[in-house]
């Protein structure tokens, strides 16, 4: 059998910039989400009881290519980073669309149709677990998302068992045919940890590299606006003075220090740090 | 395949001398001790694996949050210009605090904000990193989320590598750089680390407090990259230790140290104390508003040099906290210069030691006379006895009352009665608080010879 891991490259401990909202990676501590690391547990199982072959796949910058040192180490036979074809839109949603086209592009390309896809149920950044279903459908193969549990040997029959969480603690059970895309949870896959050897020689290992086919044109973005939650219900503050009661409602005279960009009582300075936080933004261009 | 522990265990695991060895070198931990020597091993010309149980290095580590990096000069030139700074220290204070009084010692030097620099705030998963990277540049195999579990030894006891947690994880080296910190296993290991650990180390707790870059330039007093490190006493109710407080670009690190038998007498909470050392009159105003971003504690060798164990055995180094070589005097928190500073000599040793082909105790004796003309080893003989005196009843207890009393009788006016003189001030706040005259001369005459 031949599987192919995708493994989304992210930071789970990314931090957002209190004023502007902006999310800060770092390489570092970037890598796989447990649910990935699980899925690339799965494919090597799969591949070792079945004699098949395993290849461990990111689409992501350079800075991913540890991570797929690691799956070498791990004992992927192969590993493939597919570089993103310039910086998404952040403004716009990430429906997973274009991870989708390129990975799978990229993946027939290089080693062929492969027999199972495997990966994490959802990824923590943005992610919505539309990916693996659209990978799927690049595939036109089946899917079975969101697993508990997969059997790592198939059964006679040479379909995969599956175990799906449903809505209020039920299961569903499913047999999945080859070709498929499966999507998995982290719960109850330990990941291996490579052998020393193995770790040592990973590092001087080559990744190769692709660039990703363009996805095709997402819709025109013409507007975006940040995610509003709904309002809370707040019970009503008491006190007879209408006065008191709205300050108390919108926190009006309470100190407090918020996130701030001008940091200087020089009028010329502030203009300057105001104008380098608008042109940071993107406020300023064109 | 080895055994896979999942801790480090008690016993070293004996081999017969290897035909062949993995590496020139192994060392084991890359803190600042353990990067600086993989850096000079690598340098040297040396095969060198630099072993680190976390998935990066620094991703484990905790400290107060000041490098005084000068030692650096002789490791990376230029490391002013390429370390991770988040503000350069140009004021530092020692603060005495009782009950809701305050004394402040605050020091100001606008030129520390310049080149060559006194002491930088950096957040140690930064630093870290970037130490490390130099060691991999010239040449180190970093081997992170690796822990190392057992040293390998031969039957003559010397050591000849080590194992790790993982699959097939034994690694030979004709010399082992033990790096490892504080509570070093391979140090307890190779017999060098015994006696009674738990008298002379602390347990230092730390938040980081997000602020706007502007409200800590304001409270603190400070412009541009400048920032400030403020050292605390009597900040630790009845546990002996002290506290600290430094800044950050967009955040302040505040923190205790306690020592660990006082600590479980005192029978309170490390993070209770911390509440209240936030409370305070004096430290209130400075951290209002910050937004907990992180909260985490890690033990610190405080016993000196009187503690310090054994720092060679055959085919083994220690360095930094592993050999006990953080200096936590009161008026001092410093550990990372003295790791670095060990490190290298380590490192130097080491490599002298492979070219001539000696990695015996006698082989890599350099390193005690390297570290002895540097300041490391310089720094912790003169000041051998300043943690007993800080970590002192009388110091912790008595005299931030003492100081506060005298101060507060210094600057108070209380006509029309006639001004006392600073002895009969200093009499009769030493009286109040159930200090001798004798005592306060005695301590005043070894602080004097400790720190003169
Ligand atoms: C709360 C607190 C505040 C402090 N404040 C300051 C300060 O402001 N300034 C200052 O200079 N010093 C300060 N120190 C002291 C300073 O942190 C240490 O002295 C310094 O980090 C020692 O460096 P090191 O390289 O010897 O050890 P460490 O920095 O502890 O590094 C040891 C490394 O070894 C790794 N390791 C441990 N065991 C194993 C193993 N078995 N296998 C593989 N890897 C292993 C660890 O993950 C770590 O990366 C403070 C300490 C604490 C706890």
């Amino acid at each position: 059998m031949f599987v192919v891991v995708a493994l989304r490259w992210v930071d789970e401990r990314a931090e957002v910039d209190p004023l502007s909202g902006r999310v800060r990676t770092s390489d570092r501590s970037a890598g796989a989400s447990a649910a990935d690391a699980a899925a690339l547990e799965l494919g090597l199982r799969l591949a070792g009881s079945t004699g098949g072959r395993c290849a461990a796949v990111s689409l992501a910058p350079a800075g991913a290519d540890e991570l797929l040192r690691g799956a070498l180490a791990s004992g992927t036979d192969e590993v493939l980073r597919v570089e993103p074809a310039g910086e998404p839109d952040p403004r716009a949603a990430d429906s997973g669309a274009g991870t989708a086209v390129a990975l799978a592009a990229a993946v027939r390309e290089r080693f062929g149709a492969p027999d199972l896809v495997l990966t994490g149920d959802h990824s923590p950044d943005r992610g919505t677990g539309a990916t693996p279903a659209l990978l799927a459908a690049e595939f036109g193969c089946a899917q079975a998302l969101g697993l508990v549990s997969l059997d790592t040997e198939p059964a006679a029959d040479g379909r995969l068992r599956a175990l799906r969480r449903l809505d209020r603690g039920r299961r569903e059970r499913l047999a999945v045919p080859l070709p498929a895309v499966c999507s998995v949870e982290a719960a109850g896959v330990r990941p291996r940890t490579a052998a020393l050897p193995a770790v040592l020689a990973a590092r001087s290992a080559e990744v190769p590299v692709v660039a990703a086919r363009a996805a095709p044109d997402p819709p025109p973005l013409t507007a975006a606006h940040g995610y509003r939650p709904r309002a809370k219900e707040l019970p009503a503050p008491a006190g007879a003075d209408p006065l008191r009661r709205l300050r108390e409602l919108t926190g009006a005279g309470q100190r407090s220090d918020p996130p701030r960009v001008v940091v200087t009582d020089d009028p010329a300075e502030a203009a300057d740090e105001l104008l380098a936080f608008l042109r940071a933004e993107g406020y300023l261009d064109g | 395949m080895s055994d896979r522990g999942a801790g480090p265990s008690t016993a070293a695991v004996p081999i017969p001398r290897p035909q062949r060895y993995d590496f020139d070198a192994i060392v084991v931990g890359a803190g600042p001790a353990g990067s600086a020597a993989a850096l000079e091993l690598a340098r040297a010309g040396r095969s060198v694996a630099l072993l680190e149980r976390g998935p990066f290095p620094g991703s484990k580590n905790v400290y107060g949050g000041v490098v005084y990096g000068r030692v650096l000069d002789g490791l990376i030139p230029g490391w002013q210009q390429e370390m991770p700074v988040q503000r350069w220290v140009t004021r530092r204070q020692t603060m005495v605090l009782s009950g809701a009084r305050s004394l402040t010692v605050d020091f100001r030097n606008e030129n520390w904000g310049r080149a060559p620099h006194n002491g930088a705030t950096t957040h140690r998963a930064e630093f870290d990193p970037w130490l490390a990277e130099h060691a991999q540049r010239a040449g180190a195999v970093l081997v992170p989320s690796t822990v190392v579990v057992a040293l390998l030894r031969t039957a003559d006891g010397a050591v000849h590598g080590v194992r790790t947690d993982r699959p097939d994880g034994d690694l030979t080296a004709r010399v082992v750089l033990a790096c490892d910190g504080v509570n070093s296993f391979l140090a307890k290991q190779a017999g060098l680390l015994g006696g009674d650990q738990a008298s002379h180390t602390t347990l230092g707790v730390k938040e980081t407090l997000a602020l706007p870059r502007g409200v800590i330039d304001e409270r603190f007093g400070v412009t541009g990259s400048g920032g400030v490190d403020v050292e605390m006493l009597g900040c630790t109710g009845k546990v002996p230790g002290g506290g600290f407080l430094y800044t950050n670009a967009e955040s302040v690190s505040i923190g205790l140290v306690l020592g660990l038998r006082g600590l479980a007498r005192a029978k309170v909470r490390p993070e209770h104390l911390l509440a209240e050392l936030k409370r305070h009159p004096s430290i209130a105003p400075l951290v209002r508003g910050g937004e907990l971003v992180e909260y985490s504690a890690h033990l610190i060798p405080e016993g000196g040099y009187r503690t310090m164990p054994p720092l060679i055995a055959d085919g083994l180094l220690l360095a930094g906290d592993a050999a006990g070589m953080c200096l936590a005097a009161g008026i001092w928190l410093e550990g990372v210069n003295f790791a670095l500073g060990s490190g290298m000599c380590a490192g130097r040793a080491a490599a002298t030691a492979l070219a001539t082909g000696d990695t015996s105790a006698a082989g890599l004796a350099g390193y005690r006379s390297a570290l002895r003309s540097s300041f490391v080893l310089a720094d912790h003989e003169r000041l051998r006895d300043a943690p007993g005196l800080v970590l002192s009843e009388r110091m912790q207890q008595r005299y931030p009352g003492l100081l506060c009393d005298f101060a507060e009788s210094v600057f108070a006016v209380d006509n029309p009665r006639p001004k006392p003189g600073f002895r009969a001030l200093l009499r009769r706040a030493a009286k109040r608080n159930g200090v001798r005259m004798r005592d306060l001369a005695k301590d005043a005459l070894t602080g004097l010879r400790t720190f003169g």
